[in-house]
Order: C-alpha cells, then sequence, then structure tokens
C-alpha cells in the first residue's frame, strides 16, 4: 500500500451506513468502502435495520486489506495525461468550457511536437509498469491537429512497448472531422474514443453548429463516423451529450444516438456556465432525475433479459457498486491524471487549463507542493458540505469544477440518481448475475 | 437498545472483501493442511483416531439420548424443550409429550428407563421387530439379526418411521417417531450434537495406544516424524531440515536431535507417554512449534490485468505441453529391456513415475483451459501451443524446450523446472494471486492444486535422482546419445501422425467443453494407450534408437507460445 503523505480524518458523527430497498427486499450501504449486504430480519423479530448497531456498522466499515483507507492522503506516480493537443474547433457550442480550446485566451497555439513528446517521455519513465498507461487527446477539437495525434500515439505505443508498459490511448472529438487514416489509428490501437453527440438530428444541430455559420454538424458526424462505427476494431466507441435545460427527453435523444450507430452513450449535465448561460438550476434537478431514470429503467429492463446495458451512466455505475468503488476522490485529478496544456504547462484537469490553482507542474517537474496542497484541499474530508453526507465515498464531491455550482437541489440529484443505481445493482446481480463477470475488456 | 438479530448477507465484491480478505487470499493456509482436520480425518466405529461414529447413534430417536450397550440400551436425558416445542407447534401428539415427560420425570428420579424393543426398517434387513435383549452372534444366513443393538440401530433408516417399546420396571410406554437426521441440509452435523459429543469416546489414553502405531498410521498432525524446532536465529545447518521422531525420549529443546533415520531412534515409553504426552511440541507446516505460529507472506505480484492473466495461463499451457515432450523423451529412452538385474527394479521404478509426471502435466493442460474457458466462455479458444521455452530457475531466465535422454543432467533440469517457488511455481504464484480479482473460487482452487502436483512432482525426480545415480547410465538408457530420428524416417512420421491427431481431438473436445467435448476429450485419452496408439508409436521410435520427439506443426491452433 502506497505511503500517505498526510491523514485527513472524517467526521466522527458521519453515517456510516444507510438502509435500501429493491425489489428484493432491505439492503445495507456500508458507506465507508461501499459494502452491500442484504438484510434479513428475524421472523420474530420487530428488529430494525435503522438502528444498526454503531460498534457493528464500524466493523463492518473497517478498511480490509488490500483497501485504502479514505482518510489517506497518496500521490500516486502519473499515470495517464490528456494532451490538449489543439487551441481551436470546428464547431461552436454554446456550452464549451474550454471556449473552442482557446480557454479563454489561456492557450493560443495548438501543441507542438516537441512538448507532446517531453510529456510522453515523463509519463513513461514514472508511471507503474504494473498498470495500464494512458495518453488522452483534448481540444479544442483534437482532429484539428490530426498530424500530432498519429506521432503521439506511434511514439508512445513503441516507447510504451521497449519499457513493457501497456499503453493505452482515449481521446474526446465532435466526430466530425474523422478522415480514414484518423479510424486506422482508432482501429489499431486501444482507444477508448468519446464522441460529442447530444441527440438525435434536431437537438444536435441546435446545440452543436458549426463554427463560423448556422449549419448543423449532424450530417458532418453521420459521414465522418460512419466507417468507424461499422467496424471500431481495437477501439471502444461511446457517445456522450451533453444536457441543459430546457426539455429532458432524454428518452428520445438516446434513441436518437443509437440510431446513428452507437452502441453505448450517457449523458452529462450541465452544471456550470457564465452568467446567463444554460446550465440546470435547482427546478431542473427533481426533473432531470425523472428523465435519467426513466431511460436507466428501460435500459436495466433490457439487462435483466440479458441484453446489454447501452446508457454508459447506468452500466458504469452498477459496475462499480459491484466492486464497491469507494474513493475520496471524484477522479484521478493530480493523483494518477494530469491533463498538459499547449505550452507543456500540467494541470491537475483539463477542463482547468490556466487555471493557477489547478497548474501542478510542467514537463520538466510536477510541484510537489502545489500537487500537495490541491489533493489535500479536494479530499472530500476537506468538503464541509459533503462530510455529513451518506454517499460521500461515491459522489466523492463531484467535479471539481464544478464544486463550485453544488447546491441542495443538485446534491438532491446525485443521491436520488445513486439509490436508483443501488437498487439497481442488488435486482440485477440476482437477475444477470453474468454482467458482473470480468470480461476481456477490462 | 436490544433488538432481535438481524442476519446480513454480503452482496457485493467489497461486502465479501470484508469477510474475506481476498488481496490475501492467495497466501499459504495458516497453520497445517487441510487433510489434518476433524472432518478429513479417518472416522471409524472404534474408539481411536479422531472421532467415534458410534456416538451419533446416541441420538437415533428424537429427544431422547440413550447408552448403547451390547444388548441392552438406556435412555439417559430427554430433551424437554424439545419435546415442549413440538407440542406446542401440534408435531407430536399431547399422549407423545406426557410420555417423554413421565420418561424424563423417571430419570431425574434414579429411576432406570431402557429401550426393550425395537420396530422400524433395518436397512437390508427390512422391517423387524427386533426385541434388544435377544441381539446376539452369530449374525449370518437367511433370517438374520444385527448382531447387537448399535449395529441394529446404526441399520435403521434414516427418516423411516421407528417405533419403540420403552420400560421401566413393569411399566411400558410406546413412542413412535422418524429416525433422527444426523446431519443439516448443508451436510454439518445437526444441531442436537453437542460439542465434544463425536470425540468423548476416544481412547484414554490414546497417547497410550499412539506409541504403538507406527508406519504413518495416525493424521499428520499426529505424525512419526516432524522437522525440528526451529531455533532463533536459524541455524545454516542443512540438518535443520533434516526429520528427527516426534516421540523422542530426549525432551531438550536447545539442541538439534538426532535425525529419524538412526536405527531404533530412542523414544517415549508407554508408561512415559502416558505421562508426559504434553510435552510433545505441536507440529505446524511439518516442523514441530514452540513458539506462537506466524504466518509466512505471500509475495506474488498480480497481474495488471484479465488480458496479461490470459496471457500468462495460455503460456503456462504451453509450459505444460512443452515439459510434457520432454519428459515422454526421457520416459520413453530408458530402456524396457537388456537392463541388469540390479538395475532393474529402479529403472522400472523411473520410467513409471516419469510417465505418471507426465500424466500429470497432461491434467494441468486440461485444467489450465478450464480455468481459461471459466475466465471467459465467449472468447475462449483452447490453448494447445506449446512454448518456445520454459521458465529456467534463475528469476525471469528461460531456456529452450529440447528432447533429450534421462541422463544425469537432464533429471537435474527436471528438478530444477519443478522446484517449489522457482520457475514454474513462480508462473502459477502470480497466477494464483491474479485470480483472485478475476476469477471464481473453483479457478484458484484448480491453480493451488496445479501448483500442489508441481511440489509432489519435485519429490518424485528427486527420487528418480537417487535411484538412477546408483547405476551406469549405459544400463539404463537405450541410448545415451540418442537424437531426433531424420525427418523421413517412417516411426517418427508415424509419431507425429498420432500427435497430431490427439492434438486435434483435444482442440475439438476443449472447444466444446463439457458435456459436448467429452466424446472427443475420451477419444483423445484412448488414442494415446496401446500399441496402436502413441504409445506405441512411441515405443517404436525408441527402440529404434531415436528420441521420441514431436516436430513443430504448421498449425495456427497449435502455433508455439513465446513467453509474455
Amino acid at each position: 500500500m502506497m505511503t500517505p503523505f498526510a491523514v485527513i480524518p472524517g467526521d466522527s458523527s458521519a453515517p456510516l451506513f444507510k438502509v435500501f430497498r429493491s425489489a428484493l427486499g432491505e439492503h445495507l450501504l456500508i458507506v465507508p468502502h461501499s459494502r452491500i449486504f442484504d438484510v434479513h430480519h428475524d421472523a420474530n423479530g420487530d428488529n430494525d435495520a435503522q438502528v444498526l448497531p454503531a460498534s457493528l456498522a464500524a466493523a463492518l466499515a473497517d478498511t480490509a486489506n488490500g483497501e485504502v483507507p479514505l482518510d489517506h492522503v497518496v500521490e500516486p506516480p502519473p499515470q495517464s495525461i490528456s494532451l490538449n493537443v489543439s487551441s481551436s474547433c470546428n464547431l461552436s457550442c454554446s456550452y464549451c468550457y474550454a471556449a473552442r480550446g482557446s480557454f479563454q485566451g489561456a492557450q493560443r497555439e495548438p501543441m507542438p511536437w516537441e512538448v507532446a513528446r517531453a510529456a510522453i517521455d515523463k509519463l513513461l519513465c514514472g508511471a507503474d509498469p504494473l498498470s495500464p498507461v494512458t495518453v488522452g487527446f483534448l481540444g479544442g477539437e483534437p482532429f484539428v491537429n490530426r498530424r500530432l495525434i498519429h506521432r503521439a500515439v506511434e511514439y508512445a505505443a513503441e516507447e510504451g512497448s521497449k519499457r513493457g508498459l501497456d499503453v493505452r490511448f482515449s481521446v474526446t472529438t465532435n466526430g466530425t472531422l474523422l478522415h480514414e487514416e484518423d479510424v486506422e489509428l482508432l482501429r489499431k490501437h486501444r482507444f477508448a474514443v468519446t464522441v460529442s453527440v447530444d441527440g438525435g438530428e434536431q437537438i444536435q444541430d441546435l446545440q452543436r453548429p458549426a463554427s463560423g455559420g448556422r449549419k448543423g454538424s449532424y450530417e458532418m458526424l453521420l459521414a465522418a463516423t460512419r466507417s468507424l462505427l461499422a467496424d471500431p476494431g481495437l477501439a471502444q466507441i461511446a457517445a456522450r451529450a451533453t444536457v441543459v435545460r430546457g426539455e429532458f427527453n432524454l428518452r428520445e435523444r438516446f434513441m436518437g444516438v443509437l440510431s446513428i450507430g452507437f452502441r453505448e452513450m450517457g449523458f452529462a449535465p450541465l452544471r456550470a456556465a457564465k452568467p446567463g448561460g444554460d446550465a440546470l438550476t435547482d427546478e431542473d434537478w427533481p426533473r432531470y432525475l425523472d428523465a435519467i431514470v426513466e431511460v436507466a429503467q428501460s435500459e436495466l429492463d433490457r439487462g435483466r433479459q440479458g441484453a446489454p446495458i447501452r446508457f454508459t451512466n447506468l452500466a458504469v455505475a452498477l459496475k462499480q457498486i459491484h466492486r464497491g468503488a469507494s474513493s475520496p476522490y471524484p477522479c484521478g485529478a493530480g493523483g494518477g491524471y494530469f491533463s498538459v496544456a499547449a505550452n507543456g504547462d500540467w494541470y491537475a484537469c483539463h477542463r482547468a487549463i490556466g487555471s493557477s490553482m489547478f497548474r501542478v507542474g510542467n514537463n520538466a517537474a510536477l510541484d510537489l507542493h502545489q500537487r500537495r496542497e490541491f489533493l489535500r484541499a479536494r479530499h472530500v474530508h476537506s468538503q464541509p458540505a459533503c462530510r455529513q453526507c451518506w454517499a460521500r465515498y461515491l459522489c466523492s464531491g463531484g467535479c471539481h469544477q464544478e464544486a463550485s455550482s453544488r447546491t441542495d437541489s443538485s446534491c438532491g440529484f446525485v443521491r436520488g440518481w445513486l439509490e436508483f443505481c443501488l437498487a439497481a445493482y442488488c435486482e440485477l446481480s440476482v437477475c444477470n448475475p453474468e454482467f458482473f463477470a470480468p470480461s476481456a475488456r477490462s | 437498545m436490544s433488538q432481535a438479530p438481524i442476519k446480513l448477507i454480503p452482496r457485493n465484491v467489497a461486502a465479501l472483501r470484508r469477510g474475506q480478505q481476498p488481496a490475501d487470499g492467495a497466501r499459504p493456509v495458516p497453520g497445517n493442511p487441510v487433510s489434518t482436520r476433524l472432518e478429513s480425518g479417518v472416522g471409524n466405529c472404534f474408539p481411536g483416531l479422531e472421532c467415534d461414529l458410534r456416538n451419533l447413534e446416541r441420538r437415533f430417536f428424537p429427544f431422547l439420548e440413550v447408552d448403547i450397550q451390547d444388548t441392552e440400551i438406556d435412555v439417559i436425558s430427554v430433551d424437554l424443550a424439545g419435546v415442549q416445542e413440538s407440542a406446542g407447534n401440534g408435531e407430536i401428539s399431547a399422549d407423545t409429550a406426557t410420555t417423554y415427560r413421565q420418561i424424563s420425570s423417571g430419570l431425574s428420579q434414579g429411576r432406570r428407563w431402557t429401550i426393550s424393543q425395537m420396530r422400524g426398517t433395518f436397512g437390508p434387513l427390512g422391517v423387524q421387530t427386533l426385541v434388544v435383549a435377544d441381539l446376539r452372534l452369530p449374525s449370518t444366513g437367511a433370517n438374520r439379526l444385527p448382531p447387537d443393538a448399535w449395529t441394529a440401530i446404526r441399520l435403521l433408516t434414516e427418516g423411516t418411521e421407528v417405533e419403540l417399546t420403552l420400560r421401566q420396571g413393569n411399566t411400558t410406554r410406546s413412542l413412535v417417531r422418524n429416525r433422527a437426521r444426523y446431519l443439516d441440509d448443508n451436510g454439518a452435523l445437526a444441531k442436537m450434537f453437542l460439542p465434544g459429543e463425536l470425540t468423548q469416546s476416544l481412547c484414554s489414553p490414546w497417547t497410550h495406544d499412539f506409541r504403538d502405531c507406527g508406519c504413518f498410521y495416525w493424521a499428520s498432525n499426529h505424525p512419526d516424524i516432524a522437522l525440528p524446532v526451529l531455533p532463533t536465529p536459524p541455524p545454516v545447518t542443512p540438518e535443520i531440515n533434516t526429520y528427527v521422531p516426534w516421540e523422542r525420549k530426549d525432551r531438550t529443546v536447545n539442541t538439534l536431535p538426532d535425525p529419524a533415520t538412526i536405527d531404533t531412534p530412542v523414544e517415549l515409553s508407554h508408561y512415559e507417554i502416558n505421562n508426559r504426552w504434553q510435552t510433545l511440541n505441536f507440529v505446524l507446516e511439518g516442523r514441530e512449534t514452540v513458539a506462537p505460529y506466524q504466518l509466512g507472506k505471500f509475495t506474488a505480484l498480480k497481474f495488471a490485468s484479465l488480458a496479461e492473466l490470459v496471457t500468462n495461463l495460455r503460456y503456462a499451457a504451453g509450459v505444460e505441453l512443452a515439459v510434457i515432450h520432454e519428459y515422454l523423451a526421457a520416459a520413453y529412452s530408458l530402456k524396457v529391456a537388456g537392463v541388469p538385474a540390479t538395475a532393474q527394479d529402479n529403472v522400472d521404478a523411473a520410467r513409471a513415475e516419469l510417465m505418471r509426471i507426465t500424466y500429470g502435466e497432461m491434467r494441468h493442460v486440461r485444467a489450465v483451459n478450464d480455468v481459461l474457458r471459466a475466465l471467459d466462455p465467449a472468447a475462449f479458444v483452447p490453448a494447445l501451443g506449446v512454448a518456445s521455452q520454459v521458465p529456467a530457475p534463475l528469476p525471469d531466465a528461460f531456456r529452450p524446450v529440447v528432447p533429450r535422454p534421462a541422463t544425469p543432467e537432464v533429471i537435474q533440469a527436471f528438478i530444477d523446472i519443478e522446484r517449489p517457488s522457482v520457475s514454474v511455481d513462480g508462473l502459477y504464484s502470480r497466477i494464483l494471486a491474479t485470480l483472485e480479482d478475476f476469477g471464481s473460487d473453483e479457478t484458484q482452487q484448480t491453480v493451488r492444486s496445479i501448483m500442489a502436483d508441481g511440489e509432489s512432482h519435485f519429490e518424485t525426480f528427486s527420487f528418480i535422482q537417487e535411484w538412477l545415480d546408483k547405476h551406469s547410465p549405459a544400463d539404463y538408457l537405450t541410448n545415451p546419445n540418442a537424437g531426433v530420428a531424420p525427418a523421413d524416417n517412417a516411426l517418427h512420421q508415424k509419431l507425429q501422425e498420432e500427435y497430431l491427431a490427439l492434438l486435434e481431438r483435444l482442440f475439438n473436445g476443449y472447444a466444446l467443453g463439457i458435456p459436448a467435448g467429452a466424446a472427443d476429450i475420451n477419444t483423445a485419452r484412448n488414442a494415446m494407450l496401446g500399441t496402436a496408439g502413441l504409445d506405441g508409436a512411441a515405443e517404436a521410435v525408441a527402440a529404434a534408437g531415436f528420441l521420441v520427439a514431436f516436430d513443430h506443426i504448421p498449425d495456427a491452433r497449435f502455433a508455439p507460445v513465446d513467453h509474455p
């Protein structure tokens, strides 16, 4: 186990367990380490799991061998980076956090090859050889800087294999600029490809217009992704839709995206936007929850019959609940994951390019002090609003960038969604345990 | 706050982890192997060994506990609480409950209640009404009766109706119930048995009996010989790993005892052991232990992913096939005829043991394929490619696979490849550790059993070395300089055909799985035997002075596997 550089204790009065129900009956979630038990009552007893003895809850919550204590703050070696290869985009979606790749002026030029190579070298030198290493590409639209992507992939794959590393790749793209040579690259390597697509033709064209004109992007997307979707090779492709406030016709959007040929898709609600933007408000969250649960419920029904679950929000949550995912951080930012700006600066998160609080070093070296400060500050035990929440190790405070937009209503959505997923997990683990069997693609 | 208990059943992996600690599940099981536990022991129906099964019959009739002699059965207690509960829920009538209570009341006043007569289904003897006092030897021929009361009760078929006639003085009572179940639905002893009840009639003092029984008669926690106590710090002398008599008379701790191999070691006498049995040391993991037990550390490194695990399993199957090639070459290189009389037994034994080990490796090929199938049935493709290189004794070192006759150097190489904790065993340790994350308990047990075999193979090769070292290689090898036959040699070609046919059968059988593939696997097994099979073809090649060797097969299914 990695030695912690700091220990941040949680609240001793924070709830250690939560009782929830599924079609199977009553269950117990032990909050630390996300352990789930079925609760069987003695036939004669008028007992109540709500009053689980504190000593028992504490015993079940103890950290088991092989688990990392939840109050530890550790610095794992960087295991994955994203390269912000492009500073521009051919679409102009109003909600873009990166301002089409320019990050409000913080990133004016595309990434040069020397910067990409130095970042890859730094990653490969320090990574734990027993775990996979991931190089990701972001922007802007990454494929605006196509030549860099190709060069970086070939380089990382070759250097990685010399060092005996399992190098994988990821890219988040709007999918409209894929050339056949790009498709070949994605097929040939183990790429996790996330295509931003908001729904069927109407919503896609409305929310994701081409820049400099009124033209939508739907037709461009269809044409550019057809051959990859038909034959993905080694790539694993998922669609991701941004949901802004307004009509939550998620079911329709879901089917619209699948009809393009995507086999899985997920939704991300817009939480933070500039003033007057389209972020969800307190009134929207309950409606959004209803809409997402509707999609999830119908996919869960499919899953019960043994069909694949195509809704990634649900599928990922179920698998994480199964293994007992439990972390004081919502993502790997500043831990195993860093995002490299076009100028070679390393940030804890790709959404924070240009933000001094998130800058933790550069291609030459990580700034130990800044990195540690970041990890201390972002630990869920350091978030006053989260310390008493039963979902604190499942949600972990949510996206660092969006934390400031957190409200009771948006947290209510997270808890509501998790309660749905917890019950869905218990039911699916009985109806279709095969869903949780390890697959070759891990 | 008082409340009735609730039962928590783990549902997700994290809940199981809290109870099972799977992260260190692949460490050695602390202490002694399961074979030393009561449930693995030799239970019999005489006082001795681990338990006395006759004690089960003490509770053959619901709510009664009885003492059984040859022709008498005494009731010694009544489970009044059980009677009360059964009467309450209508399982027994009020009259029956009254009878039980009368018996109990009589017993509490010192009155003797006996079972004088039993009517019931006595197994193969059928339905009978037996007067207990009439039972006697001999018990032979038609219309035979059980020879004694205990045998009669033992014959009663579980769950069938039994009617007892109970007598106290001139009073008689009758009770009708089904013969009790000794085990519950999970195979555990029924709740009516109290702790210690099955062992209460073991020989006393058992240690006296123990002194008389040699030749590994007792279970392995009561060994004849054991490794001596490890002093702190452990000395580097090899004697510390030499077995010593466990019951030695000299109980000094700080000097190394004489080895067990000396003639007539001085042991505790019967009288001494009755008095000093408590000075015998605990034996854990084969060694006498006088200090608190410390669990050894398990250090195998997990593979990073399921994909890497699968790659290594495929390689492991290839290593098994590769060593099969080498072991077969060595086994068939040993003479079957013309061995000097003084060497005959040793050569026969060496060849038989080499073949036995090879059969073991063949089972491993199957076992590894079973594990691969279990990990991902949909993606499963049989692993039947031979490893191009096998692990060598040094860490991370590999050596090529070369068929060779069973010369002393080759036997030494075999010992090296099977040596625990090195080479092949090291590969399986990592596989086992990784299966904690990706495999089931069953796949882990499969790999454990492969590892246990490896240990026994290591020992067996050491024995083979000892046997053959007594003789000159010319005495036991058909051709000490044998090489592989030329490619156009007809005998060699026949061997290759037999081998390819065998692999194809196995491939089909493994691909189909069980039960669909059973026919193919059986056919493959049978094709190895007899003069018309692989065995005959190999004997013919060896008799011609060539090595039994298998050519590279130009077929993707059987392509060589490189080490990961």
